[in-house]
């Protein structure tokens, strides 16, 4: 061959995409700590063991959404192979067929499973962490430490809150724990909205931003809405300025499930590599690294990472049984009655 | 010899068309496709061939009133970055000094920053605990709401568009001549009269030009009201993308989309008519 073909020919094939190696599974999830812990905790342990290769996928920003996106646009020809992301928007990717349904005899482990774990996953992939909703404080201005949801009515503290409110779940998870300590029924808010738009003007923003520790821990606010897991994670880092309160009102978990791609170029892999994901060591060393709640309920956690997730045995009675599947059925209204009845009652 | 340049020209134009083609008229007909979708009470979004998103967004009392608070913002935002960049730019017009290059540079030098980087500047500074708000609880005003408002919104992109004002009007000046200002002061107008007979209608086009820029821009402007509005603000931009990211209701989000573009279109469309009767 000449020099000048064999040249041509080196570079178009740099320009065409590497075929995925078979034994290489492409796992897309959340980025910065959460893939820097899952790769320490998971990923490692499971090549350790002699499973295949796993690249991690970090999506920034807007997360499950955009995962959501990446699967929509890569229908045709997928380049990931497992997903984890939250579980309404999995619900609309099983929905659409974007992600493979599984059973527990595809995948025996499914049999240790919380049953809110197999259930928030539908007949596609099973929930892989529990979270739930906290309040967030600053510990140093807020004492002493706050109970219960009522605290953020006092009004010592108006403009020192943050909410995220709708679109963000977080605001549909409030309205649902407010709405069953009014009524015993998380759907029936009328109750929750009315408490909700007289808090409105203690509000100061409904957009927490960059984020809900932030605005705690740079003083802009006192109280904000938040997850647990970072909560827990940002307690630690800020040598304990975040507070994290799990209200007496109870909470909601907020449920992340794990999927096979539809047509994955290495389903017999990526199905190997969930197996080992649900699996209870991989959800004990996760757990006590990032507090998220385990889904195996044979996972044998340390008591002091276990008291810190609504998963533990003193805080499970409070954990208020929301099927997210319904609530996205009730998105649009609780929307639309956050923007008439609740934010327009906190004008600035 | 003329078809001929004719046909050069057209050939010459190609490749600006076949860009403009692949990066918008593309991408403009698969969002137009998408607005055909909907979405499915369980979130899922259904391909078919439908108006319903369009019907629902036009039934919706929400959608009217986030219109009109958006336009209402842009051309608030749009003028208050005029009233700024007019001074600065005919100044800097004028200028004989050696800096004036530099000066230029200095006025539009925010273009250089990122703009998530200067709206998290503006956080900073209008914050109930920023600067601002430290100085005017220091003078006994008390704390101002700054951020988290309509008020930050318009603070964050009038700053934000007024650089592109500002250019606009350095390049529109160009019809300003100064004898005619000069012949106005030798019979007799005073400061102000040769302001507004004289120099205001002759860069006139430059303002319109620069004025319709920052509409534009704000109308589009997503980064401001979402980082500085606290969620009390909805605009066309800020509820694409919501429906695009955070509810995933592709088809609301095109649909939107191609709204949102109609409208500009008309008004501009509206507006160049105007100004052609005007002249006419």
């Amino acid at each position: 061959m000449r020099p000048t073909t064999a040249l041509l020919t080196a570079g178009f094939l740099s320009l065409v995409p590497a075929a995925q190696a078979a034994d290489t599974v492409r796992l897309m999830s959340y980025s910065d700590t959460f893939r820097d812990h899952y790769t320490e905790t998971v990923l490692t342990p499971y090549a350790a063991r002699g499973g295949a290769r796993v690249e991690y996928v970090p999506v920034a920003g807007l997360g499950s959404a955009a995962m959501l996106g990446q699967l929509r646009t890569q229908k045709n020809d997928p380049q990931l192979d497992v997903i984890i992301m939250d579980a309404t928007t999995a619900a609309i990717a099983c929905a659409e067929g974007l992600v493979e349904p599984v059973d527990a005899q595809m995948l025996p482990v499914i049999k240790e499973l919380d049953p809110q774990a197999v259930a928030a996953g539908g007949k596609c992939g099973p929930g892989v962490t529990f979270d739930h909703l906290v309040i967030v404080y600053d510990t140093k201005a807020v004492i002493p430490a706050p109970t219960s949801l009522k605290e953020l009515w006092n009004a010592k503290w108006k403009g020192r809150i943050a909410l995220g409110a709708p679109p963000n779940i977080q605001g549909l998870a409030l309205t649902a724990i407010l709405a069953h300590a009014d009524t015993g029924d998380w759907t029936k808010a009328d109750g929750a909205f009315k408490a909700l738009a007289a808090l409105a003007p203690s509000v100061q923003t409904f957009d927490p931003q960059p984020d809900s520790n932030t605005v705690v821990l740079n003083h802009t606010v006192d109280f904000s809405t938040n997850w647990n897991a970072r909560g827990q994670l940002f307690h630690d880092t800020s040598n304990g300025q975040l507070g994290v309160m799990l209200p007496s009102e109870g909470t909601v978990f907020q449920i992340n499930t794990i999927n096979v791609v539809k047509n994955s170029h290495a389903r017999a892999a990526a199905l190997d590599f969930m197996a080992y994901a649900l699996s209870a060591p991989a959800q004990k060393a996760f757990t006590e690294r990032m507090f998220y709640g385990p889904t195996n309920l044979t996972a044998q956690i340390a008591p002091e990472a276990a008291n810190r997730t609504a998963a533990a045995p003193q805080f499970k009675a409070s954990v208020i049984p929301l099927d997210w599947n319904e609530m996205i059925k009730l998105r649009d209204s609780w929307n639309q009655r956050w923007r008439r009845e609740v934010i327009s009652a906190g004008g600035r | 010899m003329v078809r001929r340049v004719k046909r050069t020209g057209w050939l010459l134009c190609m490749p600006g068309f076949v860009v403009l083609a692949v990066a918008f008229v593309w991408p403009m007909i698969i969002l137009a496709r998408m607005s055909l979708n909907e979405t499915a009470d369980t979130g899922a979004m259904v391909e078919t061939f439908s108006l319903a998103t369009y019907r629902k967004l036009a039934e919706d009392s929400f959608t009217w009133q986030m219109t009109a608070d958006s336009l209402l913002l842009s051309a608030t935002c749009a003028t208050f970055a005029l009233l700024l960049a007019y001074p600065m730019a005919l100044l800097l017009f004028r200028s004989t000094s050696r800096f004036r290059h530099l000066l230029a540079i200095v006025a539009v030098a925010p273009l250089l920053v990122s703009g998530t980087a200067r709206v998290i500047g503006w956080l900073a500074i209008l914050g109930d605990r920023g600067m601002i708000n430290n100085i005017l609880r220091f003078v006994g005003l008390g704390v101002q709401p700054l951020i988290n408002n309509w008020t930050g919104v318009r603070i964050g992109l009038t700053e934000s568009v007024m650089p592109y004002a500002m250019l606009a009007l350095l390049g529109g000046f160009g019809r300003l001549d100064r004898l005619l200002e000069e012949a106005a002061a030798t019979l007799g107008a005073g400061p102000m009269r040769r302001f507004w007979r004289v120099t205001f209608p002759l860069t006139l086009p430059a303002v319109t030009a620069a004025w319709l820029l920052a509409f534009v821009l704000t109308v589009s402007a997503f980064i401001t009201p979402h980082l500085m509005g606290g969620g009390r603000v909805f605009v066309l931009a800020t509820e694409i993308f919501d429906a695009a990211s955070v509810t995933l209701d592709w088809p609301a989000a095109a649909a939107l989309s191609i709204y949102a573009l109609v409208l500009l279109m008309l008004l501009l469309g509206a507006q160049a008519t105007l100004l052609r009767k005007r002249r006419t």
